[in-house]
Parts: C-alpha cells; sequence; structure tokens
C-alpha cells in the first residue's frame, strides 16, 4: 500500500509531541503555575467559538508555551444534512488563531435536519455512507486547507445494514479521503466489547502511517455493555492494549481525555505518567507488553 | 430519501421522543413525504448476546436528555436554586421538547430559556423564574463577549474641550441592561448558600402596581477578558443616558435629555444634568464599561 510509506522519519520527528492532555477549565491556574509538565494539549475546538473571555484568554496564553491541538465535536461529518459552513469557518479562524498542530473530530453523525443531538452516533458502515463521508471529508480538508484527523467512536449499537466492519469502514475513508486517523484505544476497547469483536484484530487492520494521535479515556462498565464516559481513570485492559498500539504504531503522540468528574491536575499528571512507562515498556520489550 | 438519511431521521426520532415524553405522548418525526415512527430504529439495530437493543439504544437516548439537562444546570443555578431539582428536571425535559438544539455548541442550547418560562404554564406562574433566566443567560452573554479595551479617566480627561459638542461613547461588547421585577441579582449571589429550592427572591418593586414602576434596572458587564462578570443595579436616569448613548446621541444631546429627571425643587435643572451626565460618564469609564469617546 503506498501509503504505508507516506511518513518518513522526518514527519515522525516532526509530529513527536509525547504525551498530552485535555485542556479544561479547572486546571488553567495549575498548567500556568507548574509548567513542563504536559507536552501538549487539546483543546475542544467549541470551548473557543466565542467572540472573547476566559476561556480564549487562557487558551492564547497556555498556547505561547505548549503546543496545542484542536478537537472537536460537531464537524458531524457523516450527517446528511449540508455541512455547517458557519460552523467550519469559525473553525478555520479558531485555527488561524492558534495555530494548532492538528485538527481533528469524530466519525459519526451528530444530528440531523438541523437539529443538532449534541452526541457521537454511529455510521451504519455501508458502501453508501463511505461515499458520503469521504467525498464531505475532502471539502472540509480543502476548506480547511489541511488534513484533518478523524477518531473512531465508541458506539453502543451495531445495524444490520452494515456491510463493513467498523476498521474497514474507518481505514477506507481514511484512504480514499486522504486523511489521518485518531485513533482512541479506550473506544476500541469499548466498542470490541459491545460488539463482541477483537480489539487486537481492529489494531491490525490500521496502517500504521495514517495514525497521528492517540486518545486514552476511562468508561463506565454496566456489565452487558460498556459506556465511554470519560469520568474515570483509564483501566488496566485498556492500558494493555494501548502497550499493542504503541508496539505497532510506534511513539504516537498520546493524551488521556477527562470530561467530568474531573481530578486534581496532580492525579492527570500521575496517569500521564503511567501512559509514558506503559509506552516505554512497549518499546522497549516489544514482545511482552505489560500495563 | 436514501438509506443513510433514512437511519439518521429513525436516530433523531429516537432521541427526540424518550427522554421528553412518555410513551402515549411520543409522536413521529416528520421528514419529507413521510413521518418516521418515534421507535422504527429499534428494527435495524442488532441485539448482542450481553443485552437487548433497547438498553443498548436506551443509553443514546438517556444520554441525549442528560446532557442537555447538565448544559442547562451549568447556565443556570440561580434557577435550579430557586425551583430545585425536580421542577427543574420537569422544566428542562420541556424546553428540550420545545426548543430542540439547532447550534453546533451546546453553549447556546439555553438561549430561549427566559422566553420559555414566561410563555409556558405552569412555568409562568413563577415569573421570578423566568426574570432569574434572563439575568443568568446575560451573564453568560457577558463572560465570552468579545474582548475590548477599556478607556481611561486619563483618555477622558485628554480630550480637546471642543469634542464635548459632538462626543459619542462606545461600550464594552459585554455590557448588558436588564429590567428586574425581582430582587433576582440579590439571589443569585446567595445560590450556593441554601438547600436547592429553597432560594428566596422576593419582588423588587410593588407587584400589585406595574404602573408605578416597571422594575429596578441593572447592569451587566466584563472588563479585562479573564476579568469576572460584574453587575449593580443603576438609577432610572442613568438606565436612560445609558440607553441613549449606547443609541448614538451625543454628549450634549445626554445632557439635555437627563434634564427631565432634576429632583423635584432643582432650579437649575441644566446645571444638575450637566453634572449628573459628567459623574454618570467617570463611573462608567472607572468601571471600564466604555472603550471609545469619539468626537467624529
Amino acid at each position: 500500500m503506498p501509503h504505508a510509506v507516506r511518513r518518513n522519519s522526518a514527519t515522525a520527528v516532526a509530529d513527536g509531541l509525547g504525551f498530552g492532555l485535555g485542556l479544561r477549565h479547572q486546571h488553567y491556574q495549575e498548567i500556568a503555575d507548574a509548567p513542563g509538565k504536559v507536552d501538549w494539549f487539546e483543546a475542544l475546538s467549541e470551548n473557543y467559538m466565542a467572540p472573547g473571555g476566559r476561556p480564549l484568554y487562557w487558551l492564547d496564553r497556555l498556547r505561547r508555551d505548549y503546543p496545542v491541538v484542536l478537537h472537536g465535536v460537531s464537524l458531524s461529518i457523516g450527517a446528511v444534512d449540508p455541512l455547517d459552513m458557519s460552523y467550519l469557518a469559525a473553525l478555520k479562524a479558531l485555527a488561524q488563531r492558534v495555530e494548532p498542530r492538528w485538527m481533528s473530530d469524530h466519525l459519526c453523525f451528530t444530528g440531523h435536519a438541523g437539529v443538532n443531538l449534541h452526541d457521537l452516533l454511529p455510521l451504519p458502515y455501508t458502501e453508501e455512507a463511505l461515499a458520503h463521508v469521504v467525498e464531505r471529508v475532502q471539502r472540509v480538508q480543502d476548506f480547511l486547507g489541511r488534513r484533518m484527523l478523524l477518531e473512531n467512536v465508541s458506539s453502543y449499537v451495531r445495524y444490520s445494514d452494515s456491510q463493513l466492519s467498523e476498521w474497514d469502514f474507518l481505514v477506507a475513508v481514511a484512504e480514499r479521503a486522504d486523511c489521518d486517523i485518531l485513533l482512541d484505544v479506550n473506544n476500541i476497547y469499548v466498542s470490541a466489547f459491545n460488539h463482541e469483536f477483537d480489539a487486537r484484530a481492529y489494531l491490525a487492520a490500521i496502517p500504521p502511517a495514517r495514525v497521528r494521535q492517540i486518545h486514552l479515556a476511562g468508561h463506565l462498565n454496566c456489565g452487558t455493555h460498556i459506556i465511554d464516559t470519560h469520568d474515570h481513570p483509564v483501566i488496566d485492559n485498556v492500558w494493555s492494549l494501548y502497550g499493542e498500539a504503541i508496539r505497532r504504531f510506534g511513539m504516537v503522540p498520546t493524551m488521556i481525555e477527562r470530561d467530568d468528574n474531573i481530578p486534581p491536575y496532580a492525579e492527570l499528571l500521575a496517569e500521564l505518567d503511567h501512559a509514558r512507562h506503559v509506552a516505554a515498556q512497549a518499546l522497549s520489550a516489544p514482545a511482552e507488553v505489560a500495563a | 430519501m436514501t438509506a443513510l438519511a433514512r437511519l439518521q431521521a429513525e436516530f433523531r426520532a429516537w432521541m427526540q421522543q424518550a427522554p421528553v415524553a412518555p410513551p402515549d405522548r411520543r409522536t413521529s418525526v416528520e421528514v419529507p413525504g413521510e413521518a418516521i415512527a418515534p421507535d422504527a430504529l429499534r428494527a435495524r439495530v442488532l441485539d448482542t448476546r450481553k443485552a437487548d437493543r433497547e438498553i443498548l439504544l436506551g443509553v443514546y437516548r438517556e444520554a441525549y436528555a442528560l446532557r442537555l439537562i447538565e448544559a442547562l444546570q451549568t447556565d443556570y443555578p440561580g434557577l435550579l436554586a430557586l425551583v430545585g431539582p425536580d421542577d427543574f428536571d420537569t422544566m428542562a425535559r420541556a424546553y428540550i421538547a420545545a426548543h430542540p438544539s439547532h447550534h453546533p455548541s451546546v453553549r447556546w442550547f439555553g438561549r430561549d430559556v427566559a422566553a420559555f418560562l414566561a410563555a409556558t404554564p405552569p412555568f409562568s406562574d413563577t415569573p421570578a423564574a423566568a426574570e432569574m433566566a434572563r439575568f443568568e443567560w446575560a451573564l453568560g452573554e457577558a463572560f465570552d463577549a468579545a474582548d475590548a479595551e477599556p478607556l481611561t479617566f486619563d483618555d477622558v480627561v485628554a480630550l480637546p474641550p471642543d469634542a464635548w459638542t459632538t462626543l459619542r461613547l462606545s461600550f464594552v461588547p459585554s455590557l448588558r441592561r436588564l429590567t428586574l421585577r425581582h430582587q433576582v441579582p440579590q439571589a443569585w449571589l446567595q445560590r450556593d448558600s441554601c438547600e436547592p429550592g429553597d432560594l428566596d427572591v422576593p419582588p423588587a418593586v410593588d407587584p400589585d402596581n406595574p404602573v408605578g414602576r416597571p422594575g429596578v434596572e441593572w447592569l451587566i458587564w466584563r472588563t479585562a477578558p479573564d476579568a469576572d462578570t460584574q453587575f449593580r443595579s443603576t438609577e432610572a436616569d442613568e438606565a436612560w443616558m445609558l440607553d441613549a448613548a449606547r443609541g448614538g446621541m451625543a454628549f450634549p444631546d445626554l445632557c439635555d435629555g437627563l434634564s427631565a429627571f432634576a429632583p423635584a425643587g432643582e432650579e437649575t435643572t441644566e446645571a444638575w444634568a450637566a453634572q449628573r451626565a459628567a459623574g454618570l460618564l467617570r463611573a462608567w469609564v472607572d468601571a471600564g464599561c466604555i472603550v471609545a469617546a469619539d468626537a467624529t
């Protein structure tokens, strides 16, 4: 596959951001007071699409000291609604202000007929959906003037309409639209549990050259299904899967998402140190990956 | 309609019905040419060995309501303290049904709450609730309004004397003015000091005499990008002058207009008005409310 050698070593070094955290307002001051503990931050685009005020103040301030990437939740790349060009214009303006290393959103749809359902809803993995998404990714990338990263979502339902596996769908979108992948290892674990597929087969299907960022997060196991809540620490099984991912994809920039039950900054720093440890172990002992 | 479009219409129908309406009150979603039944999506979703599709689809349905309710709780803590969690939940679910989100960011979802509460029984029976929502939404607007560098008193002093004959004022974009018939801002400050539902919001003016005084005038504004939002009450003459100044009236005309507010018995109303206008201007400058004074 030609893409497998697309990224040369120089690009990999340029992307080598290391270990990041999601930027959350609860931690703004501590981040400023204790510089250097985190290599980079991921900012949620929609939180900063305001005319002014404290969120943008802090983003501008921290941006001076840290690389930042932008992560959106409202692109709705798989929706049948027309692309929201005012949203895209605001996103582009934010990118011009922040100069993020890259921008990402999710492989899903978030609304229908003008109603935003504010959730990452799974697409049917069909040829129709694939063609639809590919065409829209290309238009978005043309508009933004940069390659996007699309993230695999956690899902709780599977459609009888689907013809492809989730990973084949994701890879086909990336290949045909020439976009990159934000691989959420926790989401793979969650969806593998919910839909009873092999998470390691998922990893094995993803071309390493497309993976530019990894997400880690905690979840809520309800016994019969797992909900992707981002309100707990990362569990051991996900650490183990993360080690597998690093072994396959190399030292991809990795960050931990926490969106609810936000702990003290020091707790997240400790969890991020654990990510460093797991990644280092995976790279030094490729045959044996421990959590 | 394509298969993909039908699936998405069915998902919307599923999401929009159940969290806000009991089963006997669910309605279909209308799409061009047909109606999508509220539970149509169930037919295309697979059970797993561990969970029935109803449970799995329910994850989305519940999350839809809870996410939007949480957004409203974030925007309206004073309203929550006033009405309590149960009534807030009822109100929020009714609002979700009446005002689905049309904005990419959940930040703007609650923008119509005050109007909804004022116009919708039984919530309209508690007028303080709509006023609290109006106040809290204005605080939120001020919080992330566009930034601007306020004028200093030295900037005003440096104006040439003849500038005052044509002077027009520009205000910080965050500035909001409200007229409130209840002691909403005072109560809002107490929102964390009482059990949810116990916040008392007494009338600020005689509720039986709406003609006598429409309400108390309030200003809301923010200065520096990272500054806290501020608010204070005003007198009627200040509210008038502020509205007129924001409407573009020149300073001498503001002084003339203020004459109408001169206290009874004041013999030199013009001198009083000029002094009052200068005093209000100083107060606005000191508070960081003014960004420009143009003599063009």
